[in-house]
C-alpha cells in the first residue's frame, strides 16, 4: 500500500479535511465575534456626576444631531428654593418664569409652585440640549441637585464616544449596562 | 586627519534633528490645550458669572495676617475661640484647642462627630452633636448633656446667654431655647402667620445663630436671605438682608451660611457658593468685605465640585475675637485664616 505523506494525500481527502478545518475556524471566529460584542454590550457610557465641570462639551460632541446627554434632577437632594440657581440667572429682575430671568437658554425646565416658598423644578426633556448651564449653576450655588447623564434611550454606545474624547474632566467612564446611570444622593 | 570643509558630521546633523524634535515638542505642549476640547457653544449656553467673583480692591476692608494655620482634621465643621484667644475647632469626633500660632494645646474625643460648638459665658464649651447637646467645662469634663426633643435633628448652630442655651436645627427648621438643664423652654423661627413669623428656609444643612448685646438672638434665615432678631419668647422683631449677586447682597439659594457679632455690633457673613467674608453694621448696612474668592484661596470660585467631600463641604465657618480679629475656617481645606482690619481702611473709618 502507497504510504501517504502530506505531499500525496488524495485531492478529494484533502479538500474534505480543508473543509473542515475552515468550517470550524469560521465558526470559532463567528463564535469570538459573538463573544467580543456580547461583552461591548455589558458596558454602557456615562458620566461621573461628581467629576463633570459643566462645560458645555456634552452638547455639541455628540455624534447625534440632539445630544444623547440630558439633564437630570435628583429631587432628594433638592431645596425647592425659590430663588433657584439653577433656574434663575445671577441677577433676575424678579422670581418668575419670564423667559428673561430663566438661565436655561431654551426654557427646558419647568417651575411649578408647591407651597410658600417652595417651587419644584423638573427637566423638559426634549427641549434639553445638555449644555450644562443649570448644572454649573445648580453646584457653584445651590446643593448640586441638577446633573448630566447620558440617556441610554438615545445613546448608540458609540466604540469611541465622541464627547468622551472631548471630555477636559474625563468624567465619562464606562458603567456596567445593568448599573447604566451615575445618580447623586442626598 | 584633515576635517573636509562644507561636510556637514553625522553627529552634528543628529544633534541638530534632535533639538528641533524636542524644541516641537516643548512648543506643543505649551500651545496646545491638552486638557480637553473646548466648547464650541454660543455664549448664551455658559454660564457667565467670573464678573462676580471679581472684588472692587477698595471694598476689601481687611487683610490676612499670617500664613494659614493648617489642621489636623479630615473634616472640620466650626470654629469658636476662648477669652484668652485660643482657637478651638471641631471636627472628626474631636475638639482641638490651637493657640495663635497654631500649635495643638489640648485636644478632647467625643463620642460622635461634633456639628457645632460655642463657648458660654462661664467659659463652658457647648457642643452640638446632631441630636445631642453637651457641656464641657474647661477641664473637659461633662457638666450637662442632653438630645433634642424630636427624634430626627440636625444641630448646625449653638448659642448661649446666662439662662439659655439656643441650638439651631436645620432638619426642624427652628430654633430649640432650652434652659440650663436642658429642658425646652421655647421654640424660636416656626412659621407662624398669627404671629408673623414667615418661617425658616434651610434649603442646605447650613443655618447658623448668634447672641448679640441687646439680648435678642440673630437667627440666619438663609433660604430668605435673612438674619432675623428674635426674643427669647419667640417674637420676632425684625430682619435685615437681601438675595443679590452683588456685593451687598446674599448670593445664591442659601446664604449667608455663617455669622459672627464684632466688638462694635456689627456682623461678619460667611457665603458659599461665591465664596466671600463680609462685614455689616449693627443695622446691616454692608460695610465692607474681609475677603472674596481670591483672598480665601478659591481661585475657581464656580466650579463643579471634584470630591465627594467638595460636594458636601463648601461653607466656610466664622468667629471673632476681641480685637475684632475674624478667624475664617475653611471647611474644605480645613485651614483658618486670620484677617485683621487694614490699616488704611481703619484710619479711614476713624476720619
Amino acid at each position: 500500500m502507497e504510504k501517504q505523506t502530506p505531499d500525496n494525500l488524495p485531492r478529494r481527502r484533502f479538500l474534505r479535511e480543508g473543509l473542515w478545518t475552515g468550517a470550524l475556524a469560521a465558526l470559532g471566529a463567528a463564535c469570538a465575534v459573538l463573544l467580543a460584542k456580547g461583552r461591548r454590550q455589558k458596558y454602557v457610557w456615562q458620566i461621573d456626576p461628581l467629576k463633570c465641570i459643566g462645560c458645555g462639551n456634552c452638547a455639541t460632541h455628540c455624534v447625534l444631531n440632539e445630544s444623547a446627554v440630558k439633564c437630570v434632577h435628583a429631587y432628594a437632594m433638592c431645596g425647592y428654593c425659590d430663588l433657584c440657581t439653577g433656574y434663575f440667572i445671577p441677577e433676575p429682575k424678579e422670581l418668575t418664569t419670564a423667559a428673561e430671568n430663566q438661565l436655561c437658554p431654551t426654557g427646558a425646565i419647568i417651575r411649578t409652585f408647591v407651597e410658600d416658598p417652595y417651587f419644584e423644578y423638573t427637566i423638559d426633556e426634549p427641549l434639553c440640549v445638555g449644555c450644562g448651564k443649570c448644572v454649573v449653576g445648580c453646584n457653584a450655588f445651590g446643593n448640586g441637585s441638577l446633573f448630566l447623564q447620558v440617556r441610554h434611550d438615545r445613546c448608540v454606545n458609540c466604540n469611541e464616544c465622541a464627547i468622551a474624547v472631548a471630555c477636559p474632566s474625563q468624567a465619562f467612564k464606562r458603567v456596567p449596562i445593568e448599573t447604566p446611570y451615575i445618580m447623586k444622593d442626598a | 586627519m584633515k576635517k573636509r570643509i562644507g561636510k556637514i558630521q553625522s553627529g552634528v546633523l543628529t544633534g541638530l534633528v534632535l533639538a528641533v524634535a524636542i524644541g516641537a515638542g516643548v512648543a506643543a505642549f505649551l500651545l496646545f490645550d491638552t486638557s480637553g476640547t473646548k466648547s464650541t457653544l454660543p455664549p448664551e449656553y455658559k454660564y457667565e458669572i467670573e464678573q462676580y467673583a471679581k472684588i472692587d480692591p477698595a471694598l476689601i476692608i481687611y487683610e490676612q495676617v499670617g500664613d494659614p494655620i493648617e489642621t489636623d482634621f479630615d473634616t472640620a465643621c466650626a470654629i469658636t475661640l476662648d477669652d484668652a484667644g485660643n482657637m478651638v475647632i471641631a471636627g472628626d469626633s474631636k475638639l482641638v484647642k490651637y493657640d495663635l500660632a497654631g500649635k495643638p494645646l489640648n485636644e478632647i474625643e467625643l463620642p460622635k462627630e461634633p456639628t457645632c460648638i460655642e463657648f458660654d459665658l462661664d467659659g463652658n464649651l457647648i457642643v452640638g452633636m446632631s441630636n445631642v447637646i453637651m457641656i464641657l467645662d474647661p477641664q473637659g469634663n461633662t457638666v450637662q448633656e442632653w438630645s433634642a426633643p424630636t427624634a430626627v435633628s440636625l444641630q448646625t448652630s449653638i448659642a448661649a446667654d446666662k439662662d439659655h442655651v439656643f441650638a439651631a436645627d436645620a432638619l426642624n427648621k427652628l430654633v430649640w431655647c432650652y434652659d440650663r438643664e436642658g429642658n425646652v423652654v421655647n421654640k424660636l423661627g416656626a412659621k407662624d402667620p398669627d404671629r408673623n413669623i414667615p418661617g425658616i428656609v434651610i434649603p442646605s444643612a447650613y443655618f447658623d445663630i448668634a447672641t448679640y448685646p441687646d439680648g435678642l438672638l440673630r437667627v440666619v434665615n438663609p433660604g430668605r436671605h435673612w438674619i432675623e432678631a428674635y426674643t427669647t419668647d419667640g417674637d420676632r422683631e425684625w430682619y435685615w438682608g437681601r438675595a443679590g449677586v452683588d456685593i451687598e447682597g446674599f448670593s445664591g439659594c442659601c446664604n449667608p451660611v455663617a455669622l459672627a457679632v464684632l466688638p462694635d455690633g456689627g456682623f461678619v457673613t460667611a457665603e458659599k457658593g461665591l465664596v466671600r467674608v463680609k462685614v455689616y453694621d449693627a443695622d446691616g448696612e454692608f460695610v465692607g468685605v474681609v475677603a472674596g474668592p481670591d483672598q480665601l484661596g478659591w481661585i475657581e470660585p464656580l466650579r463643579v465640585c471634584k470630591t465627594p467631600e467638595e460636594c458636601k463641604a463648601k461653607g466656610f465657618d466664622v468667629a471673632v475675637d476681641k480685637a475684632g480679629r475674624i478667624y475664617v475656617l475653611d471647611t474644605l481645606r480645613n485651614v483658618v485664616r486670620i484677617f485683621e482690619r487694614n490699616k488704611s481702611a481703619a484710619a479711614r473709618a476713624a476720619r
